[in-house]
């Protein structure tokens, strides 16, 4: 075999600096914060439009009616029906989204520079004078119930939805998905949509962020044109603190005939805003959030057990869900599941390696220019900033955050962070073939359940 | 319209190399495209070009396995491979002051790959496959789709006809001396285009490839293409049904169709568009929305070169809805855009559509370097980068339909149904 000339790794040059692009904000006399991140080379532009309108705004009894009414908003205004909406935006080469996730509802679309202004006008009246009418409420409302059946279907999303539920306790809204259950669902009617679109999207809690090669005048006219009289202040979401669903147990939800069981391991995790953010971020990395962490290369590199295993938190306004996910085949179900759980909880006896801390750090802090490559990915990171409330130079001082983070934060957050004794462990496979090795091994108190 | 620059430069080796630079962001993207896919297996050992692309993260005479990933990641960047019909491509988006250490992975793997191999890493990474191949196929609903497209609209013999994921038990019967002969045949640089894109100093780049691939053996000996050949129309009317742990029918419509990178792969791109993208497109419009027989619709045209592609439309079935109904639904859509061609409106809104959609995929250096790879790779003309969009605009209603009448008929066609099985479906071999 013919060899390089040249065995050893390269040395790397020197770095050329990398700055997050600066910000421009102002607020309008009726409460909108228009937000420009100027991309000079950029050859397109994102348009963000945040409102505090997601489903921590939604009542419980009323579960997906955000969901429902970010989606339902696409559908058309006074002036333009559901296929003239389309048509409208579609001829532009814009392809308006809208949705929601627990925390907010976003609008937004993105642009070649020279259709932005036109988008930005047709976004505006699709927020400002929506259509809401009855038959595309029906329609959304039955695809949004055909797509649970779907989602449940398919054993990684079911394993999702499955872990929420059992996670948390019956009080607590994440143990569901943010769009809602089918019950929940079914009982939606128009009048629900309409007057939480009425009272929760208004400019007293937006936020327009617009990303591009665009200047902030520019993006202020454009916002004062179409969004200045925009009028209305939106109540807001709802605060509640989630609580756990139970000690330490295993749930199984039997998939007859699954040649793979999708097994799923957690606990409840932080919010956003907890001191605990960056230690908690590295930690997850090393258990399962790179190539190298410590669950792909045991269950796949080493074991050949699944094609990916992952891990991390997810936080947001209130404390989300900590988790450790893999799909493996049905014979290692117990073995898998023992090395996950085993794991996890030897994180908490020692601090990393400072090696292996620095190959997680240095790439989480390496890779920074590469997330911001994007005017999407511009944009997506003011959305923190801006729902959260994080600081002006959050993004200038993120790298110097996550090089703080040593071996005995590491440990710490792991101590504190992971809680072996509150594990949810989760299996959706066939319970003919996993049922009576999983109960033999011991892992803890066991429920078998079938999909609803 | 994209205005990417381009720089083609050639080894001695046979490798070509192409530089395209852009230094708004301190980012570099390393890729190359190996002229070999699942096309090129040989019977009995379907899935290994797949299986070989994973043994090429497991080390090499310099590299320990795992290296090449946490190397990539330690200095910020991100990394992958994908291997499919015609090719395998490898791929790394590093900060700009890192590109030699790229060069060097890409480079060591290609000139000393086999003393890192070992039965154990085979066996690893065997199961890992498997694994990925009942993730995405055999324990996900309609999950089979693809492969049972292929085999319908291939005949046995022809290398498209299996899927590039493989069979268990071709993936069981591979070997260390399968890898060896594998990386012989098609491993060499004159089998494979390298594109560095982004942020670079073009000399000091040109002499860093110079340096790591310039050494590396060309393999005199490359095996002529297989042969694709294949008649433009399959002949006669499919179909299939497949009984599957679904809860709701889906239909899957597919055509034989002429290879990616001709004017009627183009024509008939368009027609799939205007039926299948966007809310304003034929299919959303009135079986979505309208008549609400459908609860999504998609279409897919392969972008594959090797006698024939294929043309794929579907949609799954609301609740309530037959699968015979929502098939007749979507071919009298078909049967109407092929009769009438599509408006100027309809033209417009994709062609704005598709140009929005390929600057925005153009923001990223490493979609630019696998672009440029791919039209270098299967065309040896990168500068299609710069074209596509107007080629797409050129597309008028008059080869729509004839693109359509010509490719879109009854006798040149599969339809493959999935439906809601009784019983749960059997367990894969």
């Amino acid at each position: 075999m013919p060899t390089t000339v040249n065995p050893l790794r390269p040395v790397a040059g020197a770095p050329r600096p990398y700055h997050f692009p600066d910000f421009h904000r102002t607020r309008l006399p009726n409460g909108l914060t228009v937000w420009t991140v100027p991309v000079p080379s950029a050859a397109v532009v994102n348009v963000h439009l945040l409102v505090d309108a997601g489903a921590a705004a939604e009542d419980e009894a009323r579960g997906g009616v955000a969901a429902l009414t970010a989606q339902l908003l696409v559908t058309g205004t006074r002036r333009l029906d559901a296929g003239a909406f389309a048509e409208a935006t579609e001829r532009l080469g814009i392809e308006v989204s809208s949705e929601s996730s627990w925390d907010s509802a976003r609008a937004a679309f993105q642009s070649l520079p020279e259709h932005a202004d036109d988008g930005i006008a047709l976004l505006a009246e699709m927020i400002r004078e929506p259509r809401l009418d009855e038959s595309e409420f029906d329609r959304l409302k039955a695809e949004r119930l055909a797509d649970i059946l779907q989602a449940r279907a398919d054993p990684g999303r079911l394993a999702d939805e499955m872990f929420l539920r059992h996670v948390f306790d019956a009080q607590t809204p994440y143990r569901r998905l943010s769009a809602g259950t089918p019950e929940t669902v079914e009982a939606l009617t128009l009048d629900h949509v309409r007057s939480f679109q009425a009272s929760h999207w208004g400019p007293g809690t937006a936020h327009l962020i617009v990303g591009g090669p665009v200047e902030h005048d520019t993006v202020l006219q454009a916002a004062e044109r179409h969004l200045g009289d925009w009028a209305g202040t939106g109540p807001g979401h709802r605060t509640f603190a989630p609580a756990a669903g139970g000690s330490r147990r295993l749930v199984i939800v039997d998939r007859p005939g699954s040649v793979q069981s999708e097994l799923r391991v957690g606990h409840l995790g932080i919010e956003r805003q907890s001191p605990r953010y960056f230690p908690a971020l590295v930690l997850g990395a090393i258990l399962g959030g790179v190539f190298g962490s410590r669950l792909n290369l045991r269950l796949r590199e080493e074991l050949g057990y699944t094609y990916g295993a992952r891990a991390g938190f997810d936080p947001r306004r209130a404390p989300g869900p900590f988790s450790a996910a893999a799909a493996v085949q049905t014979e290692v179900t117990v073995d898998a599941l023992r090395e996950m759980v085993e794991l996890l909880t030897r994180a908490r006896d020692a601090a990393p390696e400072q090696s292996e801390l620095s190959e997680v750090r240095d790439y989480l802090v390496g890779v920074f220019p590469l997330r911001f490559e994007t005017t999407g990915g511009v944009a997506m990171a003011m959305e923190p900033v801006a729902v959260y409330g994080l600081a002006d130079d959050y993004w200038h001082t993120y790298r110097q955050h996550l090089e703080a983070v040593g071996p005995e934060d590491i440990l710490s957050a792991a101590r504190d962070l992971l809680m072996p004794d509150q594990f949810l462990m989760l299996a959706v496979g066939d319970a003919s073939k996993i049922r009576e090795p999983l109960e033999a091994a011991g892992l803890g108190p066991m429920e078998v359940t079938a999909v609803d | 319209m994209p205005d990417i620059p381009i720089e083609r430069h050639r080894l001695d080796n046979g490798l070509r190399v192409f530089l395209s630079h852009d230094d708004s962001a301190p980012i570099v993207a390393v890729n190359l495209w190996y002229d070999v896919g699942s096309k090129h297996e040989k019977p009995g050992r379907t899935g290994f070009a797949h299986l070989f692309e994973h043994m090429m993260f497991q080390g090499s005479e310099h590299v320990a396995k795992g290296e090449h990933f946490t190397l990539v990641q330690q200095a910020g960047g991100t990394l992958n491979a994908s291997t499919w019909l015609d090719r395998t491509n490898y791929f790394e988006t590093l900060p700009s002051h890192e590109l030699e250490l790229g060069l060097w992975l890409e480079s060591d793997r290609l000139a000393s790959l086999l003393p890192a191999m070992t039965q154990e890493k085979l066996d690893n990474q065997r199961e890992v496959v498997k694994n990925e191949r009942r993730w995405s196929v055999d324990n996900q609903p309609y999950g089979t789709w693809d492969e049972r497209i292929q085999a319908q609209l291939f005949p046995e013999g022809h290398t498209y006809h299996h899927p590039t994921i493989g069979s268990m038990e071709d993936l069981d019967a591979a070997s260390l001396e399968d890898v060896g002969e594998f990386f012989a045949t098609y491993y060499a640089p004159n089998n494979a285009v390298l594109t560095v894109a982004g942020d670079f100093d073009r000399d000091a780049a040109l002499a860093m490839i110079e340096r790591h691939f310039g050494p590396i053996p060309a393999n005199d000996d490359l095996p002529p293409p297989p042969d694709m050949s294949i008649p433009p129309l399959i002949g006669q009317a499919l179909r299939e049904e497949v009984p599957d742990r679904v809860p709701l029918p889906r239909i899957y419509v597919a055509y034989r169709m002429p290879i990616f990178g001709t004017d009627p792969f183009d024509d008939l791109s368009v027609a799939g568009d205007v039926l299948a993208v966007g809310r304003a497109s034929r299919l959303y419009s009135r079986l979505v929305r309208e008549r609400k027989v459908a609860q999504d619709v998609s279409v897919f045209p392969f972008p594959i070169v090797g006698g024939a592609s294929m043309f794929t439309l579907w949609a799954t079935a609301k609740p309530g809805v037959g699968a015979d109904q929502l098939e007749k639904s979507l071919l009298a859509e078909i049967d109407q855009l092929a009769a009438e061609g599509p408006t100027a409106a309809e033209l417009e809104r994709i062609g704005n559509l598709h140009a929005a959609a390929v600057e925005s995929s153009l923001e990223r250096i490493a979609e630019r370097a696998d672009r440029l790879s791919m039209y270098a790779c299967l065309f040896d003309e990168p500068e299609r980068i710069n074209t596509e969009v107007d080629r797409y605009r050129a597309v008028d209603a008059e080869r729509v339909r004839q693109a359509m009448a010509e490719t879109l008929r009854p006798d040149n066609r599969l339809v493959l149904t999935y439906v809601p099985a009784e019983a749960p479906a059997e367990e894969a071999a």
